[in-house]
């Protein structure tokens, strides 16, 4: 769109064809705020920016008439942050987008009903997706008005827990060219809707079908989808190894099965399983029945695999063996929380699987350096390690990870023995980007200080009640770690105001925690106001000199903040009712804040206009007055009224202390 | 069969001691006749809603046995009426056995006219005693029609008897003529031998005939009383469906077609007891009956199974038509499909040519011409909640959804408002008018068959709704 103005001035914009600058917006991706700037230069980029736009995340329903007339090429509307949806606000949605919108995110949002949603089918003849998770009122009459939507592709319908075989009926008649759909929790479904989904619905690819009352009578004409790749049947009790048999003809599409938590399914279903589906890639089985060898066996046939997850299962060592015998090279295997997990079988398996990229042995808690020295000797591709609370595991097997595993990118040492030298071994991990070190109470900044210079690509670093470090460590995670989207210092004691002035250099973080760090005061978190604009999420829980002089920057510069945790603090009425003014603030954790009067609460939550969820002590439930929580209730606000009694910090580190020898 | 004799045997056994239970039952359903067992039985008689042949006979027969201790004031002796019809019926069995006798039937024609002229006497002189004691109380007009009632009972069990042991003799001697047949088996609208002077009594049994035989309510009803009485034998006759000998397939010729006339298959009975004249469908139950008469019907012979009269021979197979033209069950149809038993002639001829005047009372629109399937719908009307868009009901969810995977387009239908049930869908309306439309031709039919006393009847409809 070329605009040909008068003035004398060339504008060399006017020169560049829409194309082009839609191009360059494409860039602008990184920081959200980019794209305002860019629109409020001049009308023409304005206008630029408002067609170039294609998905929408809207705060408030009243302004969605304006904002969808704004940005005429919308596509994709996302309303999780919208808690309240009337049906005017669907009719004009459906009114303004009905040619472009393909796609409609309503999981979060409530006050609908099925009228509205009847309007936006009927007269987006173009949507594809629409995700109506967590509708727990929305009643078949809903779901016939889905069904309208005769080009829908995805649908999550999730929790909703109303609509029984008819309305999925209707779906499955209306929809036909479905290729996803997940019922999952709809409690109200059951052999009848699934087997229309599957009779009607040639084209799906992906059914989840978890915790839904089924039994083996829908299963057949769900095996004869041609096209079917990933199907959930978690916690299906109504499935047993009768319907596995069944599987013997069916489904060479599918690639990958989830079977987790379903009780009744013993290795018998499973061989029988295994012959059926020889394409299968990804297994879960996770709290299922106990890991034998009988099981393992069974599955030797799946010549395809690459994933299998048992978490939570009981696993005997010949089973592991078993695994460990497989032909297949595996790249994922989780065992997390498995019991009866030996260095002998870890070890065993990790020497045969050698190609393992992902591996989960988080709890448990009978490995040693046995299994380690094997696992890193032989998997040295791992891209991901989770081994939480391996607690037999010494000091020195860390070395190990780091000197052997150059690839991690993901390492969760939450709870374990690590110390500095671990940690600079570690640090030669130069891809990782997520670090869990919570409750290594042997690190200290020195450690940490190699991460810093090293993992430059650090995305998210936890350090929840590593008591060893200190502002130096902080401050070289900040100068090295440029990248940093979440950080965890919780309950770190010797944090001061020097760690949150380095972090505020860090751009682009988001959440940041910072509970029980006493030294901090506003001043530190001004400065993160300042810097880190993108801020999500804040928890300054037990920082009690924290107050209303911290909050003023953060309610004028963390525009993006949905959510903070306030318990503890030294915030009074007047920090309250400044953060008033993010009119993004969704969340508020708002106990025991002894400067806080009744008549400052109110209004500060009426200011709100779009909080979702407050944490209040019980006994203001008493004293606000029952309209106001009824009009904030009406305007989407869920109070969740908490009565317990003020805690010591110290209480917990004291019982960890007792615990962890 | 044995369980079903069982059932109906016991079922008659009962009967007598659940007198007062029905009755109760009857009064229950239509508060006019409370006084049920002041034996005001003609006012039974006349009155079709009672719907219950068995029940209206059963009394007449109990006060054959057991006048009434008062009768002694009317002047005609009540125990020469209860003999004679008993040495007759004597006759009559002894006649079934051997070929048709004309001088029996000649016997039995003239008693008839016998019995009739003492009727009429009696009439005369309750209508002289009238004129006097006008005012009386009703009770004695109640014996009065009592009496009337018994007689009349009697002379058309006779003359039905008499008709009827025509039937087997001509079997044999008829090989492929089914008119001659069909008119023979019209016993049941068998005109009255017409006496000189008797037009009362002609028009009173005329009348009743005429209820039998003109209305398929009360007849159809009768079964509904065996209905009610035995569930388990209704089931068993409701699975003979007239389609279930769609498979087979018989050369044409290989087997004797026979074709009852419309009057005979609409008839509730077609055994009768020679001695109170009860009717049955079943000749079993009628076995069962007898045992009542006399310690001569209790021997195992007369209780067995009558033999096949031509066991020796091979039995040319029987298979019916259906009386109505133009119907594919009727044997002059291009594409003629014999009907296999006699029942399944019933039963086609009443769904498929009848009017279907048995509304469900839940629903108030499903309409059925056999009151077995009308009981049948009764079990499930009201659980068919589930609704298609094609209108269709099912009172099964699976059977739903089975349905709409077959057919393309459909879909599952959900009420608008769930609590309120919604009421029949379209197809129910067009099953009504279709029924509709049957309703002119068939009554046309049965007004031709019997012309006289119309009036009567039609009072006596007037007077039921």
């Amino acid at each position: 769109m070329k605009k040909q103005r008068c003035s004398e001035k060339i504008n060399l914009f006017d020169l560049l064809s829409e194309e082009i600058v839609f191009i360059i917006l494409d860039c602008l991706n990184t920081n959200p705020f980019d794209k305002k700037s860019f629109s409020l230069v001049c009308k023409s980029f304005y206008i630029t920016e408002s067609k170039h736009r294609k998905k929408l995340k809207p705060l408030r329903q009243e302004h969605l008439p304006a904002v969808l007339i704004r940005y005429s090429n919308t596509t994709h509307l996302d309303l999780s942050l919208c808690p309240r949806i009337n049906d005017h606000s669907l009719f004009a949605i459906s009114k303004i987008t009905s040619f472009t919108l393909q796609s409609i995110d309503l999981s979060r949002s409530w006050g609908f009903s099925s009228s509205g949603l009847l309007s936006l089918t009927l007269s987006c003849k173009n949507l594809k997706e629409i995700d109506i998770s967590n509708a727990v009122s929305l009643k078949d009459a809903g779901a016939a008005a889905l069904a309208e939507a005769k080009n829908l592709e995805k649908l999550w319908m999730g929790r909703c827990k109303m609509v029984t075989d008819m309305g999925v009926g209707c779906i499955a008649v209306g929809c036909k060219n479905l290729k996803l759909i997940s019922l999952k929790w709809c409690l109200g479904v059951g052999d009848l809707g699934v087997g229309l989904i599957a009779v009607k619905c040639k084209e799906i690819r992906s059914l989840d079908l978890s915790y839904l009352p089924i039994t083996n009578k829908c299963l057949p004409s769900i095996l004869k989808l041609q096209h079917l790749e990933d199907l959930i049947l978690e916690g299906c009790f109504g499935i047993d190894d009768c319907s596995l048999a069944a599987l013997k003809h069916g489904c060479k599409s599918l690639k990958a099965l989830d079977m987790s938590s379903c009780q009744n399914i013993s290795h018998l279903g499973l061989s029988s399983l295994t012959s059926s589906i020889g394409g299968l890639q990804q297994l879960t089985l996770a709290h299922g029945s106990p890991v034998t060898l009988s099981i393992a066996n069974g599955l030797k046939k799946l010549s395809m695999l690459q994933s299998i997850k048992l978490d939570g299962s009981v696993v005997t060592r010949a089973g592991l063996k078993a695994i460990g015998d497989w032909c297949v090279s595996l790249k994922e295997l989780s065992l997390s929380k498995c019991d009866g997990v030996t260095d002998e079988g870890l070890s065993y398996v990790a020497t045969k699987h050698r190609d393992l990229r992902k591996l989960d042995i988080t709890c448990c808690r009978k490995i040693s350096d046995v299994s380690i020295t094997h696992v890193t000797s032989s998997c040295t591709g791992l891209t991901s390690l989770r081994m939480e609370s391996c607690t037999l595991v010494p000091r020195e097997a860390f070395v190990l990870i780091g000197q052997r595993c150059r690839f991690l990118e993901e390492l969760d040492l939450t709870d374990n023995e690590i110390d500095d030298e671990g940690l600079k071994s570690i640090s030669r991990c130069s891809k990782l980007s997520v670090l869990k070190l919570g409750i290594c109470l042997n690190i200290t900044g020195e450690g940490l200080a190699h991460v810093g210079m090293c993992c430059s690509k650090l995305k998210e670093l936890d350090l929840y009640r590593c008591v060893g470090i200190t502002d130096s460590g902080i401050l070289t995670i900040a100068c090295g770690c440029p990248d940093l989207e979440m950080i965890n210092i919780a309950y770190l004691k010797d944090i001061t105001d020097s760690s949150l002035l380095s972090l505020s250099k860090c751009l682009r973080l988001n959440t940041f925690e910072s509970r029980g760090c006493p030294l901090i005061t506003s001043l530190g978190l001004a400065a993160i106001a300042v810097g880190c604009k993108q801020l999500i999420k804040l928890d300054i829980k037990w920082c009690h000199n924290i107050n209303d002089v911290g909050m003023l920057p953060l309610a004028h510069f963390s525009q993006n903040l949905r959510q903070i945790n306030l318990s503890y603090t030294s915030v009074t009425d007047v920090g309250l009712l400044s953060l008033a003014s993010i009119s993004c603030l969704q969340n508020m954790t708002i106990l025991h804040l002894k400067g806080l009067s009744l008549n400052g609460l109110a209004a500060a939550l009426l200011a709100c206009g779009g909080i979702t969820k407050v944490k209040l002590q019980a006994a203001f439930k008493q004293l606000l007055p029952q309209p106001l929580i009824d009009h904030l209730q009406a305007r989407g606000c869920v109070f969740q009224w908490r009565n317990k009694a003020e805690l010591d910090p110290k209480s917990w580190k004291l019982l960890l202390e007792d615990t962890v020898p | 069969m044995d369980l079903k004799e069982g059932l109906r045997a016991e079922t008659w056994a009962k009967s007598s001691l659940a007198e007062n239970e029905m009755s109760k039952r009857i009064s229950s359903n239509n508060p006019c006749f409370t006084d049920f067992n002041s034996q005001q039985y003609q006012q039974k008689w006349e009155d079709p809603s009672i719907l219950d042949y068995d029940i209206r006979i059963n009394p007449a027969f109990q006060e054959f046995n057991q006048p009434p201790q008062n009768q002694s004031s009317l002047p005609c002796d009540p125990t020469n009426q209860i003999k004679n019809p008993f040495q007759m019926n004597e006759n009559l069995q002894t006649n079934k056995m051997q070929d048709w006798d004309p001088k029996a039937m000649l016997n039995n024609l003239s008693f008839l006219e016998q019995k009739i002229h003492e009727l009429q006497d009696l009439v005369h002189l309750i209508v002289g005693r009238r004129s006097q004691i006008l005012g009386r109380p009703d009770e004695l007009v109640a014996q009065q029609q009592q009496l009337i009632t018994a007689d009349l009972t009697s002379i058309i069990v006779q003359l039905i008897s008499t008709a009827g042991s025509l039937l087997p003799s001509m079997k044999h001697t008829l090989s492929a003529a089914t008119p001659s047949m069909g008119q023979l088996g019209q016993f049941g609208g068998v005109p009255f031998p017409p006496g000189a002077g008797l037009s009362d009594s002609i028009q009173v049994q005329n009348s009743c005939a005429k209820k039998v035989s003109n209305q398929s309510n009360p007849i159809d009803l009768v079964g509904n009383s065996g209905t009610q009485q035995n569930h388990a034998v209704e089931e068993h006759d409701l699975k003979d469906e007239d389609d279930a000998d769609d498979g087979e397939q018989l050369p044409p010729g290989s087997y004797e077609i026979l074709q009852l006339e419309k009057e005979e298959i609409l008839a509730p009975h077609t055994h009768f007891c020679t001695i109170c004249g009860k009717g049955f469908k079943r000749d079993a139950n009628l076995r069962m009956h007898m045992r009542g008469h006399g310690d001569e019907y209790k021997t195992p012979a007369a209780l067995a199974k009558p033999h096949k009269e031509s066991s020796s021979e091979p039995m040319l197979i029987k298979r019916y038509s259906c009386p109505y033209a133009g119907c594919k069950r009727n044997k002059d149809h291009k594409k003629f499909q014999p009907l296999k038993t006699i029942l399944c002639v019933k039963n086609h001829y009443k769904r498929t040519h009848c009017d279907k005047s048995y509304v469900c009372s839940r629903c108030n629109t499903k309409k059925f011409s056999v009151i077995a399937d009308l009981k049948t719908h009764e079990k499930h009307c009201g659980k068919d909640k589930w609704l298609c868009s094609c209108g269709t009901t099912f009172s099964r969810k699976d059977k739903l959804f089975g349905h709409i995977a077959l057919f393309q387009g459909h879909t599952p239908a959900i009420p608008l408002d769930e609590t309120i049930k919604g009421l029949a869908g379209p197809s129910d309306r067009r099953e009504g008018n279709e029924a509709t439309s049957k309703i002119g031709s068939t009554n046309f039919n049965f007004g031709s068959s019997v012309p006289n006393g119309t009036g009567v009847s039609d009072m006596d409809a007037k007077g039921e709704s």
